[in-house]
């Protein structure tokens, strides 16, 4: 019973770390060059995929996905900048295109309002607490 | 005084739930992409012709008139839907559209468009889909209406239907305007 249970056990971790662990990148993809090819994979990470707009582009297998792999890899092997592939991808496909959005007057919100809420949050509670502390349940 | 504050919360929470509910009603895609191309000039590339033997440059061929760029595919079927309306602008308003074949096989297209006609003025390949990560087309059809002077003025994901064809066609005359 208990080797029964083990086995589903490992069986759950294992399973789990190949569905994080999926990804799209096909064999005659590969650079020759693995830090290269490494760079690549990273860059790839962080742009989005907008066939399946969840996905970043190394996850998915939609076609789009493939060839902008493919260009991102051509633009390393042609000794482009990170910055250079980014810049050339945004300005195609605009800011949604990355998977981390940059911080600049546009997204100012985006980055300030959840430190923002959870100011007022604190404040709030700190409000609360105050409040209740004052009470004389005693009585 | 404190009691306002405390309940400011969930007024922030309802407004909040509002603005949501408002997003949910109104009639939008939200996996429809805003182009960043609208109002800037069109991209230069250089392609080949699947009719005619000469090498298309842009932006030297773009400008003069408002011209439509389709990208299609035989593959494609909402591109087939769509072909019919692409027909009715090129023949009853007489407008330029260049076609961007994206991904295909020549042969089929030469065959697709003998049965369904061509709308087209003339056909550029886009074999390996650079021209479409060029426009930053992302789901065929998408057609882009380009203004006399060459700058892209508006962009439509998805097909030309029965449904958008007057709302597109207004579209048009107001980049004519």
């Amino acid at each position: 019973m208990q080797r029964i249970l083990l086995a589903i056990l490992v069986y759950l971790m294992t399973s789990q770390i190949v569905i994080t662990n999926c990804y799209s990148v096909e064999p005659d993809e590969f650079l020759q060059n693995p830090k290269k090819e490494l760079r690549a994979r990273n860059i790839s990470k962080n742009v989005r995929c907008l066939v399946c707009q969840n996905q970043s582009i190394d996850e998915s297998s939609a076609p789009l996905a493939k060839d902008l792999r493919i260009l991102i890899r051509k633009k390393v092997k042609q000794g482009n900048s990170d910055d250079e592939i980014y810049d050339f991808l945004t300005e195609r496909y605009g800011d949604f295109i990355l998977l981390n959005p940059p911080f600049k007057i546009s997204t100012l919100f985006l980055w300030i309002l959840p430190f923002f809420f959870l100011a007022v949050g604190i404040f709030v509670i700190f409000l609360h607490n105050n409040k209740s502390k004052k009470l004389d349940y005693n009585k | 005084m404190k009691k306002k504050i405390l309940i400011s919360p969930i007024i922030i929470f309802f407004l909040i739930l509002l603005v949501f509910f408002y997003l949910l009603i109104i009639d939008r895609n939200p996996s429809e992409l805003p182009s960043v191309l609208i109002n800037k000039k069109v991209p230069e590339f250089e392609a080949k012709s699947l009719l005619k033997n000469k090498t298309f440059i842009s932006p030297g061929e773009f400008g003069n008139e408002t011209t439509l760029v389709n990208f299609f595919a035989t593959w494609c079927k909402p591109c087939r839907d769509e072909h019919p309306y692409l027909k009715k602008l090129s023949d009853k308003n007489g407008l330029k559209i260049i076609g961007i074949n994206y991904k295909d096989d020549s042969k089929r297209v030469i065959k697709w468009l003998k049965k369904l006609g061509n709308p087209y003025s003339i056909i550029l390949l886009d074999s390996n889909a650079r021209l479409g990560i060029d426009w930053g087309v992302y789901g065929l059809p998408e057609t882009f209406i380009i203004n006399s002077n060459g700058v892209i003025k508006y962009r439509l994901v998805g097909p030309i239907t029965k449904k958008n064809y007057d709302a597109f066609v207004l579209k048009v005359k107001e980049v004519e305007k």
